[in-house]
């Protein structure tokens, strides 16, 4: 017996924690064996606008929707908004939305992760709800993490992105939010599956939900720079795992501190190719004189509509693909990719998992944040990138909390093993008490 | 990464930055840069691929169909006549 | 003089290279998708027809086909190009190092890949201050990309190697009106610095804007100046190549692999494909196999696919010479009538010819009987009387010959006997074809 959000439950939680992007605005009218969900504002719906966080897509109605929304509403999904995100996906605490910034569901001076930090507050605060969201670097984990729900993270290509705005075309994935695996079970089956729209989604063999992991392995290099509330949480949490009945083991996988370099390079050079297209013309903010020159009526447009997250990560990524950086930054890169792929492999050789903490600190400040620099920034997402790049599916799942600000560990399995992943979520919530806010929704 | 680099990189975008932000993202990327030469030490390969999983040989047949209605597609963007407008040429 | 052409040409598939439009749209913008107007969300699907139609062409080029092959981004800002980056193949072409042939002459053949044509601007307004207006049916249609070494030697030369090169790619994948739309950028070099005409429309203006230019560059050179080398356009109008805009900044296409699409393993597919014989090569074929001259060959090559069929099976009949006279002669005359008929009559055809070369007719003879058989119908719409002088011959013939009657009942074929002879006496006055229906009319009666 699904509970359904009533809208001045939405309203009121906007308000407070500015979570949608928009939502329905008539009162919710359910049937029987609906369900609720909502989108990241990157995927593509046809009720609704799809800005993608960004000023630059102001306006634009996509007249189709994304594949894994029409699965959902194939089987009774309502969707009832679209949830707040960094513009494009660039960023860590959706703290580079062009439409306000998302504020934590325990704590409203932090920042609910990014860049799904909508989706992660939506799942938090909304009673069995469902939200879509997207990671391209980590993007699930760390919302998840901070917002204190379960986020999956699918094997690259699991989850078809037609309707998917790209950030990151080898990198992106969409992926799960929500208060409990149970529903992870109950919904990725319905997302996942070839799809003829989107040839990367053609490579993967048949889903399945079994699996079991017995076995973790912890990175030593995952343990350093970690500060004192997620080192201790980790540690309580290693034991209850041990307790019952998992063995963990210590590993070191070296490459691994190539992650944050190679993802930055191969992400930011993608998202340059990809963000071309924004330059007033055919969809989106479309407000320039057309009597100028068609240099200055892109760059106008692009100048005007982009945050400046955007336009650094433009900057980076069309440099890493010039001639005479190209082979130094963008090949290699891809040639890295494929070094931590083989670590991660020769690592699940011996073992089901690979645990560590999801990220380095609880939900930081909103005055903490201003005063990071980029590199800071980027650099926060070491635990997170190295799946991501290595396109393995990952799970976050909230693990402890320190001052009522939760905490998350991250399980990442070999690719196409969601189905373990999703059975260790399930036995972990069942010895650890997850915390939700209590909020009428 | 010099003002110099960054304005060449903007201009190749089609950024338009003042010129603080020119100051302001040559300094940013600048340490991203230096940071991210670690990779210059990690051993080069000959097999690697575009994505993480390998995605082969996947093909459409030659058929014409037709998902989406092209009026509406056209009531989507500015135009005259249903050509779509754009800017000057030079 | 050093000449190397970039020859772009539309493939003849039903759907666009990366989305399932129509590539036959006729108002502007109604054969269009997310896919081919680089909405957010969408993302490409390869053609198989294309790939496929691309690697015959790099094999018939005599390129070395690459076992795997993948796709890259252009990025430059046009309003042509919908997504502002062109899906193209950069580092991973379908072949390279081929060659082509004209006449005794081999041109290098660089590469051959495939990529999405823009879409089709027209310009309007005041002249220097025209505004753009796109028509997006022609995005996405696949182009198959051919770069030729710098082997040609002047215009004309060039001009050749493309009407060959239509030729022979016409019958490979049925392009029609290559002539002109396909779209050329020449490289070249009178002296030593090259130049370079973009974006040319057409056979025609190819020829016009490589002579215009080496006249440009001799010029030059002859007054002592020296070439500079830049990227120019050729204005149909005015006849002549222009410089190209003072551009403000060179594009840096920066490269990016294309990961939506993967890879192609095309080796095993273009090891298994064979190419078939085209014109030319049949022609130089023809040439060296049965000693005629290489011009005559194109000829009859070029005239048409079945003539030159029936001209091999002539001339292994009675020889090349005659064989070469006769289609060349009488048969290529009538070719437009006798075209249809020839399944049918090829073995009348036959006939006559042997019977002229071996002096069982007179060469006037075989000619009316050609020409009788290519204007048979009207010989079946002769007045009556005609018929008449016909039908009276045939009865006596048949009365003559109880012998072909009886013959007739079990054995169609025992007529054919009568027929000849009719044929004779008449001097191919009727065609063979009313001959045998009046024939077998008659017999008909008898048995």
């Amino acid at each position: 017996m699904t509970t359904f959000p009533t809208v001045d439950g939405l309203r009121a939680l906007d308000e407070k924690h500015l979570i949608f992007c928009e939502r329905l605005e008539d009162p919710l009218a359910f049937e029987q064996g609906q369900f609720h969900f909502s989108a990241k504002d990157n995927l593509c719906a046809r009720d609704f606008q799809a800005r993608a966080g960004s000023r630059v897509l102001k306006g634009y109605r996509p007249p189709f929707d994304a594949t894994p929304i029409r699965r959902l509403k194939e089987i009774g999904g309502l969707l009832i908004g679209k949830t707040n995100m960094d513009e494009f996906g660039f960023g860590t605490f959706s703290t580079n939305s062009g439409f306000g910034i998302p504020r934590n569901p325990f704590d409203p001076e932090r920042s609910c992760g990014g860049s799904s930090g909508g989706a992660a507050a939506a799942a938090a605060l909304i009673p069995e709800h469902l939200a879509l969201g997207v990671s391209t670097g980590g993007s699930i984990s760390c919302p998840a993490s901070f917002c204190g729900v379960v986020g999956l993270t699918p094997t690259y290509g699991r989850v078809s992105r037609w309707g998917l705005i790209d950030y990151g075309n080898s990198l992106d994935k969409v992926g799960l939010l929500t208060r409990t695996a149970r529903d992870l079970e109950r919904y990725l089956p319905v997302i996942s599956g070839p799809d003829p729209k989107d040839p990367t989604s053609q490579a993967q063999p048949v889903l399945s939900m079994k699996g079991e992991v017995t076995s973790v392995a912890v990175p030593t290099e995952a343990l350093a720079d970690l500060s004192p509330e997620v080192t201790a949480a980790f540690g309580e949490a290693l034991k209850e795992l041990e307790r019952n009945g998992v063995k963990v083991m210590e590993v070191t996988i070296p490459s691994l501190r190539y992650a944050i370099p190679a993802y930055y390079i191969l992400a930011t050079s993608e998202a340059s190719t990809n963000l071309a297209r924004y330059c007033g013309m055919r969809f989106g903010v479309m407000n320039q004189e057309f009597d100028q020159g068609f240099n200055d009526f892109f760059a106008q447009t692009r100048s005007e509509d982009f945050g400046p997250e955007a336009k650094r990560r433009i900057l980076l990524g069309t440099f890493s693909r010039m001639v005479g950086f190209r082979n130094r930054y963008y090949i290699k890169a891809l040639q890295v990719r494929q070094l931590i792929i083989r670590e991660y492999n020769k690592v699940f050789e011996d073992c089901d998992a690979v645990l560590t903490p999801t990220m380095p600190f609880i939900a930081p400040r909103f005055d903490e944040i201003a005063r990071m620099k980029p590199l800071e920034m980027y650099q926060a997402d070491f635990l997170t990138v190295p799946p991501n790049l290595a396109g393995m599916p990952h799970v976050s799942l909230p693990c402890g909390y320190s001052g009522g600000m939760p905490i998350g560990m991250q399980a990442v399995g070999p690719q196409w093993a969601e189905g373990s992943l999703v059975s260790f979520a399930r036995s972990w919530e069942e010895s650890f008490h997850f915390r939700f806010p209590e909020v009428r929704a | 990464m010099d003002r110099e680099t960054v304005s060449k990189v903007a201009r190749v975008a089609r950024l338009k930055l003042t010129d603080e932000e020119i100051e302001q993202y040559a300094a940013d990327l600048e340490d991203i840069i230096s940071a991210f030469s670690v990779l210059d030490e990690a051993p080069a390969t000959d097999e690697y691929d575009l994505g993480p999983v390998k995605v082969e040989d996947v093909l459409r047949e030659d058929v014409v169909s037709r998902d989406s209605d092209p009026a509406e597609l056209r009531e989507g963007m500015k135009t005259k006549n249903d050509w779509v407008r754009g800017p000057r040429l030079s | 003089m050093k000449i190397g052409l970039e020859i772009h040409v539309q493939l003849p598939t039903k759907s666009k290279l990366f989305c399932s439009c129509s590539t036959s749209g006729s108002t502007p913008n109604s054969s269009v998708c997310p896919i081919c107007l680089g909405l957010p969300g969408s993302r490409p699907f390869l053609n198989r027809q294309a790939l496929e139609m691309g690697v015959l062409i790099a094999k018939f080029l005599n390129c070395k086909i690459s076992d795997k092959v993948w796709f890259a981004r252009k990025t430059y800002f046009y309003p042509d190009l919908p997504k502002n980056f062109q899906i193209t193949q950069y580092d991973s072409p379908l072949g390279v190092d081929g060659h082509f042939m004209i006449g005794d002459k081999n041109v290098g053949i660089w590469r051959a890949h495939i990529e999405e044509d823009p879409g089709r601007i027209k310009r309007v307004g005041r002249s220097g201050e025209e505004v753009a207006l796109v028509d997006y049916n022609r995005s996405g249609i696949p182009l198959v990309e051919i770069v030729t070494a710098p082997d040609l030697s002047s215009p004309a030369e060039a001009r050749d190697f493309l009407t060959d090169l239509i030729i022979e790619l016409r019958h490979l994948i049925d392009v029609t009106g290559a002539e002109q739309t396909m779209r050329v950028d020449a490289n070249i070099s009178v002296g030593e610095e090259r130049v370079e005409i973009k974006n040319i429309t057409g056979l025609r203006n190819v020829e016009k804007g490589l002579k215009s230019e080496a006249n440009r560059q001799t010029k030059m050179l002859a007054a002592g100046k020296r070439i500079v080398r830049e990227t120019r356009h050729f204005d149909e109008e005015r006849g002549v190549t222009m410089p190209g805009r003072e551009k403000e900044f060179e594009e840096d296409y920066g490269y990016i692999g294309e990961p939506d699409l993967g890879t192609y393993r095309i080796g095993a597919l273009a090891a298994s494909m064979t190419v078939p014989e085209t014109p030319l090569v049949r022609a130089a074929r023809l040439s060296e196999e049965l000693g005629i001259g290489a011009q005559a060959a194109r000829q009859i090559v070029l005239t048409d696919w079945a003539l030159a069929d029936l001209f091999e099976v002539l001339a292994a009949k009675v020889g090349a010479e005659a064989a070469m006279s006769w289609t060349m002669g009488p048969l290529s005359s009538s070719w437009k009538d006798l075209k249809e008929k020839v399944p049918e009559l090829r073995e009348d055809i036959v006939g006559i010819v042997t019977a002229v070369t071996s002096g069982k007719m007179t060469d006037s003879e075989g000619r009316m009987r050609i020409s009788a058989l290519s204007s048979g119908q009207e010989a079946a719409a002769a007045p009556a009387e005609d018929v008449g002088d016909l039908d009276a011959l045939i009865v006596q013939l048949v009365d003559e010959h109880p012998e072909v009657v009886r013959d007739y009942k079990g054995n169609e074929r025992a007529a054919n006997f009568l027929i000849g002879q009719v044929m004779k006496a008449t001097k191919g006055k009727y065609s063979s074809k009313v001959v045998a229906e009046r024939m077998k009319k008659e017999l008909g009666k008898k048995v």
